[in-house]
């Protein structure tokens, strides 16, 4: 009898995890999605570089999936190219900067890093709004929600479109 | 009642108006037809400026997936009380968000928003191929399906569902005033075809009346005339020469039914017909009337010994000289082969006589040509009568002026008699 409910609880986890798995995998398609739509929607300052750099940095969550959905795209009139990068020194001149990284201090960096050389900050990190950061991605039973810090972007020199800024929530005072 | 029955007045109003009427069905039909192209473009017009407007926010939360905002957004539509319902769908035609107007028959909407979907499903490839969007009209609704375009590839959809209700009052609108100014007008124009009809019938019935006068009083003397100028004029002038060549066929008949060809004098039965009114009359005023009956003397003896020529030259002088000496209101006839009447009205024996004796003095003193140079005198003898009429028996008078003539003749001729009562 116990045998059999260890069974079911297992088959239950089991399911869950799938599930959860699933949603996470959901979550990261809409995620490399997003990525490229929020560049619609933002306007940078004119670069030398003739390329649309996306960086990750720290942990990959995509896969070869960020790769394989900017492959051959341009944005903003440049052809995309995704870099990988373990910590800030390696990010070099890029245009948008997707932010994994767990340990707050290194994040932290990153934000700054982003700041100076005018690059649009994007993590899901809680709090990476608050921080310095430019947008924070929050999926919430899967209904995406989107928080901007205005102040940090025109800080970065970076202007956000009015249709982003309507659906997000915007934190407009001097954040940092 | 038959339309060839009525007369011509009510035909023309008939005609014009039934003219009027169908220029009228006709235009009235064309600009119901021009209208509502027009109001059903011009509302589709709005409803996909409507869609345009809200499909450039509702862009980002497709783009983003934030139902909620485009929740918020479409909600933001109910301000506008003519839509329904509006949709976005996604690139895999499932529902992303969606606005139902709480005033709307929710089902009924639904219902129309599932035939606009399979219709759209069915234009999948117009929608997100060619990003071109889908508009039509129906009796209960219309709506607009427009491609919403996220970096040049149609993400999604976003259907906006109105209802016809303003479309249908100002088509209805249209419609009550288009009716009423038909009927105005109608009322308009049948009062100016009773009006313009005269233009037409006044001439026609001109004619009639001058016909029908024609007809009762047989004086072919009148005529018609007009002002106007176009085919009416042409039938007046043919007309007025119908009417003289009836007026002088009239006169030239009548002509030879009174006159003598040979003398042009009057004949003996126009003779007759005057002298009857002449009594009649006398008779009626207790008037005196006269006659002189006469006779050329010896006028065989004229025809054997000159021939019959000579003796119509004869005649034609003895009647010029009994016409010009006359009096103009007396009448003179050759009543046979040499025989005369002089009808004297309102004269007496003296008065009559006279003119008789007048008529013989002159015949005996002209020279009557014939022949190369050659001339001829004739005598005429003459009897008279002259009383106030106590009987119309034309005859008795007849009788005495021959009488009379009889005595002259006995009494060696070239004398004019009087009657006298044995």
């Amino acid at each position: 009898m116990t045998y059999k409910w260890v069974l079911l609880v297992v088959a239950l986890l089991a399911q869950l995890v799938a599930a959860t798995a699933q949603a996470s995998q959901e979550e990261n398609r809409l995620m490399a999605v997003f990525l490229g739509r929020f560049a619609s929607y933002i306007e940078l300052p004119d670069r030398a570089s003739k390329l649309f750099v996306i960086t990750v940095i720290d942990e990959n969550p995509f896969g070869s999936l960020l790769d394989d959905l900017y492959a051959g795209k341009v944005i903003g009139g440049k052809p995309v190219v995704i870099r990988y990068a373990t910590k800030v020194e390696e990010v070099g001149q890029s245009d948008l900067l997707f932010i994994t990284l767990v340990n707050p201090r290194a994040r932290q960096d990153a934000i700054d890093y982003g700041a100076k050389h005018s690059i649009l900050t994007v993590s899901t990190a809680t709090g990476f709004a608050e921080r310095g950061g430019i947008i924070q991605l929050d999926f919430l039973q899967q209904h995406t929600r989107i928080k901007i810090n205005h102040a940090a972007a025109l800080k970065s020199n970076i202007r956000i479109g009015a249709p982003l800024l309507s659906l997000a929530s915007v934190i407009r005072g001097d954040a940092q | 009642m038959k339309f060839s029955n009525l007369s011509i007045r009510l035909k023309l109003v008939v005609l014009l108006g039934a003219s009027a009427a169908i220029a009228l069905f006709i235009s009235a039909v064309m600009s119901l037809v021009l209208t509502f192209v027009s109001v059903r473009d011009e509302s589709l017009r709005h409803l996909q400026q409507t869609s345009d407007i809200a499909k450039d926010n509702l862009t980002a939360t497709l783009a983003f997936r934030d139902n909620a905002s485009a929740a918020r957004m479409l909600g933001s539509l109910s301000t506008n009380r003519r839509i329904l319902a509006a949709v976005i769908d996604d690139d895999d035609s499932l529902r992303f968000s969606e606005y139902v107007s709480p005033a709307s028959a929710a089902t009924q909407t639904r219902g129309y928003l599932a035939q606009v979907a399979a219709l759209a499903r069915a234009q999948r490839g117009q929608l997100f191929q060619q990003r071109e969007g889908l508009a039509s009209i129906t009796w209960n609704y219309m709506f607009t399906v427009s491609p919403i375009v996220f970096d040049g590839k149609a993400i999604g959809t976003l259907t906006i569902l109105s209802d016809n209700v303003e479309l249908k009052d100002r088509l209805s609108t249209y419609i009550v005033m288009q009716l009423l100014f038909s009927v105005l007008t109608l009322v308009i124009i049948v009062l100016i075809s009773i009006r313009l009809q005269r233009v037409f019938t006044t001439p026609i019935f001109r004619i009639i009346e001058v016909i029908r006068e024609i007809s009762q009083t047989k004086n072919y003397a009148v005529s018609v005339d007009t002002v106007q100028n176009d085919e009416f004029k042409a039938l007046y002038v043919h007309f007025n020469d119908m009417i003289a060549e009836v007026r002088d066929r009239d006169a030239t008949l009548s002509r030879l039914a009174t006159t003598d060809p040979l003398t042009g004098l009057a004949n003996r039965r126009h003779a007759m017909e005057v002298m009857q009114f002449m009594v009649s009359r006398a008779r009626r005023k207790q008037e005196s009337f006269g006659l002189v009956m006469l006779d050329i003397d010896h006028f065989k003896g004229v025809n054997d010994q000159y021939g019959h020529p000579v003796g119509d030259a004869v005649l034609k002088v003895v009647a010029s000289i009994l016409t010009h000496t006359a009096r103009e209101i007396d009448l003179v006839a050759r009543i046979g082969g040499e025989e005369f009447l002089v009808l004297c009205d309102k004269s007496d024996l003296q008065a009559t006589h006279l003119i008789a004796e007048r008529i013989r003095a002159a015949v005996e003193l002209t020279d009557i040509a014939y022949g190369d140079e050659k001339s001829l005198r004739v005598t005429i003898s003459g009897g008279v009568y002259a009383a106030v009429p106590e009987t119309e028996i034309l005859d008795l008078y007849l009788s005495r002026a021959d009488s009379a003539l009889y005595r002259a003749k006995e009494a060696d001729r070239n004398k004019i008699v009087n009657w006298e009562k044995t």
